[in-house]
């Protein structure tokens, strides 16, 4: 029942903060509850891939977000995400204290996420002033309606060499600490690629659906999947999400952005404290 | 290759907006809703039972008591076994647990069926690119099999 309600109030303020709900669970679960860090980024994934299920399909339709942009990069993230899943669970699984370096490394991963939603800037219509022959080639390109602009916008993308290293590294991230990666993966389509906002954070949806989808099939392949844990943490983030996604769409006052940043905070110090401990570096808390 | 599949009027009044959108988009998109909530259902339904009654593959009493061991000492204290494929869950349909661990089965083989279906409305080059997704997500879910550890 705790885990229900930690997940329904992560679902209502990550919407309003605009922040993945699953940046927030694994670190906050891993700080916070007994279970073994296997199960923890098991649901995690499987949350990350449920709540992208939910909204990718919708934004497919409308034209948001684009396979033409997403086959290319998660050519190279899939691969790198299923690596991750093998090498986080071997991590665990091998070393007495692994379960100490993957909170260390979630703890500083979390550092990383807190500074990109802190000082990265979104551009709504970056300006693309030259293609690169790759994308040229495959012709990438898309269009949608913009409500707000009252017209159809069509875009295109560029720097796809750029951001194949970045997506690379994303995918390991993701099948490596069970995260969703929306914060990495809008900013490398927004700001290197070029892709409207919109299109970005959709596709970075879409994205998430594969990746996280590839890596679930390494976690569940070593029973590190518990429905026990994962039914609860999934019903209260969809659950939770319907309600902060209405929320949102009245206001999205700046106070609960602040509050879960400092909430990621807490919960970044309090894993690497946890990971130290458990490495005879710090004492208990 | 693109097929009208949507027209808005929200933010202009009554005039509608034509919006293009390509097919492999759509078929996509489609497909990944359908089997969304097929996997929801199928994942929440025997989930929530297994909650209330406890009763499953792996007792709730018992889950609870070594859900802080690592994934491979877990099975080996509560089951005696290594895990290494998806027969732990396959092999005991009847219970609630590993019913639900279905729906999470079916929800992860969602983005694999849609690529399918992307694909057959895909040209050609990205016919290429999404075949190599799909050998990459079925490596993904047969690897335990094939590699065998």
């Amino acid at each position: 029942m705790a885990l229900f309600f930690m997940t329904l109030g992560i679902g209502i303020v990550a919407p309003i903060a605009g922040v993945g709900g699953g940046v927030l669970f694994t670190p906050l679960t891993m700080a916070f509850y007994p279970f073994s860090t296997d199960f923890i980024r098991g649901a995690g994934l499987v949350m990350a891939m449920t709540s992208a299920l939910s909204s990718a399909p919708h934004f497919a339709k409308k034209g948001l977000a684009n396979l033409r942009i997403l086959a290319p990069v998660v050519v190279v993230s899939i691969i790198f995400s299923i690596l991750g899943g093998i090498i986080g669970l071997w991590v665990t699984n091998a070393f007495p204290q692994g379960k100490s370096y993957i909170k260390i490394g979630l703890g500083l991963i979390l550092f990383v996420v807190f500074l990109v939603y802190l000082f990265s800037k979104r551009v709504e219509f970056p300006e693309i002033r030259h293609i690169d022959p790759i994308s040229e080639k495959l012709d990438i390109h898309g269009m949608w309606y913009e409500p707000s602009l009252g017209k159809v916008v069509e875009y295109k993308t560029t720097n796809l060499l750029y951001a194949l290293p970045a997506f690379a590294g994303v995918g390991f991230i993701a099948g490596m600490f069970g995260l969703g990666a929306g914060w990495a993966n809008v900013p490398v389509l927004n700001l290197v690629m070029g892709a409207p906002l919109k299109v970005a954070t959709s596709t970075s949806m879409m994205i998430i659906t594969i990746n996280d989808a590839a890596a679930c099939w390494v976690y569940m392949a070593r029973g590190a999947m518990l429905a026990m844990i994962i039914v609860p943490s999934v019903l209260g983030i969809t659950i939770g999400a319907r309600i902060g996604a209405r929320i949102a769409v009245k206001s999205r006052p700046k106070s609960i952005k602040y509050l879960v940043m400092a909430i990621m905070l807490f919960a970044a110090v309090m894993d690497i404290w946890k990971g130290l401990h458990g490495l005879g570096l710090a004492p208990p808390i | 290759m693109a097929v009208v599949v949507e027209k808005e009027k929200e933010a202009v009044g009554t005039e509608l907006k034509e919006v293009l959108v390509e097919p492999m988009n759509y078929i996509f998109g489609r497909i990944m809703e359908i089997l969304t909530i097929i996997g929801l259902i199928a994942m929440f339904v025997p989930g929530i039972i297994y909650i209330i009654t406890g009763k499953g593959y792996l007792s709730r009493d018992v889950v609870v008591k070594y859900w802080d061991l690592k994934a491979s000492a877990f099975w080996e204290k509560v089951m005696g076994v290594k895990v290494f494929g998806y027969s732990w869950f396959l092999n005991h349909l009847s219970a609630t647990d590993c019913l639900s661990i279905i729906g999470v089965c079916i929800l992860a083989i969602t983005p694999l069926i849609s690529l399918f279906g992307a694909e057959i409305k895909a040209d050609k080059k990205y016919k290429i690119l999404i075949g190599i997704l799909i050998l990459e997500f079925l490596f993904a879910i047969f690897r335990p099999i094939l590699m065998g550890h």
